[in-house]
């Protein structure tokens, strides 16, 4: 006879495969323990509802999306765009390393990758693709693999997520991403200028001198708000969930007031989408809190810890596997399913084993980006692939070169620890 | 009548829509008032907090019920996209009915629990308990409607929609 736990995780995982939204389907096996255990099936509301209540940290994931989507209606990444431009457009395989860029600097104001790929996306596929310059498939992938720079640059949604099931300081772990963000950056960079190189992508024309005081002047708006939400944060006057509402009121007040771009129409659109997309996260956490009440008091997080320690498995050792499974699940689940249910299932060894939670947590992070790449089930390849009308496989071909150095990137963050907590240290983090 | 009942639907589907705009915009609008006030007045309000976190709360539950679309949710959908329509009805289903079957289950346990919560109050603005979290209420039976229906329309012969998850924001 299966024991009870058992029987919740059979249900759980038919009534994914059925089809049922994940968050519907942890409710829903959650239930279905209490009732086989004998509980008071009231617990699932007490869970869900005392959970979100009590979870203020998680108040900063309707906020930046409703920050990021605010940006993306504006015409900030036009003008984000133009500015890259300007800095890196000369190189062979110019528009692929102004897609990187313009990446990078869009991570310092949104937490989310899919936003990313979609806002800028949406206008930088366009221009790689304009002439027939560069294939659609590969415009797609650059755009797919920059975009998971979003989440781990600060700010970041899956981090907020993270600090929440591990307990762990949300600005450190900020920090934290800002190294390996970088290091993406770089990395992607290479690996389109050695493409670009291979097969003759063009260089885009020089933008003359007498324009580039225009352009920088009409991205400062854009460009300042990394910067006010990294003083506001780390100056010590918000919280990262305040920090999440000044950004999306700067990047309101940016596109009424300086670009003019958003008529009260847009911003109810706005606001319905960003509701939207809070939901649609928001249903994972509400899952994922009464799931992980029953996996609390099976003791599954302490089980585990006392299997792997069984092998006596060294910190890298261990980091390698969590790796190793992250990176398997990447390709099957989506990244908040992870997050809200594997990882907390694997921070107590974690612990235990003396690895510091934010390097644990940039390299979970990290992980779960990946896994929005690979396929069979890669949201951003969903997106791009959807965006830019091309077969998903073509999109993944493209991909695969970033792929791999992202992978790369991974292993130099997991074995240097340096690389994830320098930046925190220097800036009084204690771990 | 099948029209005036869709003119009704799609009516209220946008009302539903209201209530979700209202509830982030109030949730925004305290976000940047508690910080107005902290920082700038250098008088931090109360109020604001518990104000934002009722509205994450209800904007969640509340559009889980009634705005999120079908293609909205994030499923597993790999095997779903594999297996005919006519298998992919009989998922959609089964596990709607089973779905029906827990929440309804649930359902008095769930009821005992947010009325047993009208004794708490909270900090500052001592709202009632079991008043913020009758929501979950409201999303139960939502959710054993809309699956009920779902199960129907499957069984009908009705395609369910196809699932996509392009809203997830990490």
């Amino acid at each position: 006879m299966p024991s009870h736990f058992a029987l919740c995780i059979i249900v759980l995982v038919v009534l994914a495969i059925l089809g049922l939204p994940i968050g519907l389907a942890m409710i829903g096996a959650s239930i279905f323990y209490l009732l086989l255990a004998g509980l008071d099936l009231g617990t699932a509301a007490e869970q869900i509802l005392n959970g979100l209540f009590n979870s203020y940290v998680l108040l900063a994931v309707p906020l930046f999306i409703l920050a990021a989507e605010l940006m993306n209606s504006g015409s900030l990444t036009d003008r984000l765009l133009k500015f890259c431009l300007v800095l890196v457009g000369r190189f062979r395989g110019g528009l692929g390393h102004v897609n990187v860029v313009a990446n990078i600097i869009f991570a310092g104001m949104s937490g989310s990758a899919i936003a990313d790929a979609v806002g800028i996306g949406k206008v930088i596929i366009g221009m790689m693709t304009r002439n027939g310059n560069y294939p659609v498939a590969y415009a797609g992938a650059i755009t797919a693999s920059a975009a998971v720079i979003g989440p781990i640059i600060p700010p970041s949604i899956p981090m907020v997520i993270y600090a929440l099931v591990s307990d762990t300081s949300i600005g450190f772990l900020f920090l934290g991403g800002v190294i390996p963000g970088l290091l993406l950056g770089v990395a992607f960079m290479i690996t389109n200028t050695v493409i670009s190189r291979r097969r003759n992508y063009p260089v885009e024309p020089p933008v003359p001198m007498r324009e580039i005081p225009r352009i920088t002047v009409d991205a400062l708006p854009a460009l300042m708000l990394p910067v006010v939400l990294l003083f506001g944060i780390y100056g010590g006057v918000m919280t990262p969930t305040e920090g999440a509402a000044a950004a999306a009121a700067y990047a309101l007040l940016a596109s009424t007031l300086i670009y003019r771009s958003m008529t009260w129409r847009q911003l109810y659109n706005v606001l319905l989408g960003s509701a939207r997309a809070t939901t649609s996260v928001g249903m994972l956490i509400a899952g994922a809190l009464v799931f992980n009440y029953v996996v609390t008091i099976e003791n599954v997080p302490l089980s585990v810890q006392h299997f792997i320690n069984g092998f006596h498995l060294t910190p890298l050792a261990y980091l390698l596997l969590v790796n190793a499974i992250l990176l398997a699940l990447g390709c099957l689940l989506e990244g908040s399913t992870i997050l809200l249910v594997i990882v907390p299932i694997l921070i107590p060894t974690a612990k235990a084993l003396g690895i510091d939670a934010v390097h644990f947590g940039v390299v979970v992070v990290v992980n779960i980006m990946i896994g929005l790449l690979t396929p069979p089930f890669g949201l951003l390849l969903f997106v791009v692939a959807n965006m830019t009308k091309q077969p998903l496989m073509a999109v993944v071909r493209e991909a695969v070169p970033f792929i791999a150095m992202a992978v790369v990137v991974l292993a130099t963050i997991t074995m240097v620890p340096e690389t994830v907590l320098w930046l925190p240290r220097a800036m009084g983090y204690k771990g | 009548m099948l029209t005036r009942l869709r003119v009704a639907g799609s009516w209220l589907r946008r009302r539903a829509n209201d209530v979700a705009v209202a509830l982030m915009a109030i949730m925004f609008v305290s976000f940047l008032l508690q910080i107005g006030f902290r920082y700038l007045l250098n008088r931090p309000l109360g109020w604001t907090d518990e104000v934002t976190v009722l509205c994450w709360v209800w904007a969640i539950l509340w559009c889980a019920a009634f705005v999120l679309a079908d293609h909205d949710e994030i499923r597993f959908d790999i095997v779903h996209g594999l297996v005919s329509p006519r298998t992919q009805r009989v998922f959609a289903a089964t596990s709607s009915i089973a779905i029906v079957v827990l929440f309804l289950i649930s359902l008095p346990a769930t009821w005992n629990y947010v009325t047993f919560m009208k004794r708490e109050h909270t900090a500052y603005l001592h709202m009632r308990f079991d008043i913020l979290y009758a929501v979950y209420v409201i999303f139960a039976l939502a959710i054993v409607v809309r699956h009920a229906f779902l199960a129907w329309s499957a069984i009908k012969g009705a395609r369910p929609e196809a699932g996509s998850m392009s809203d997830d924001p990490t």
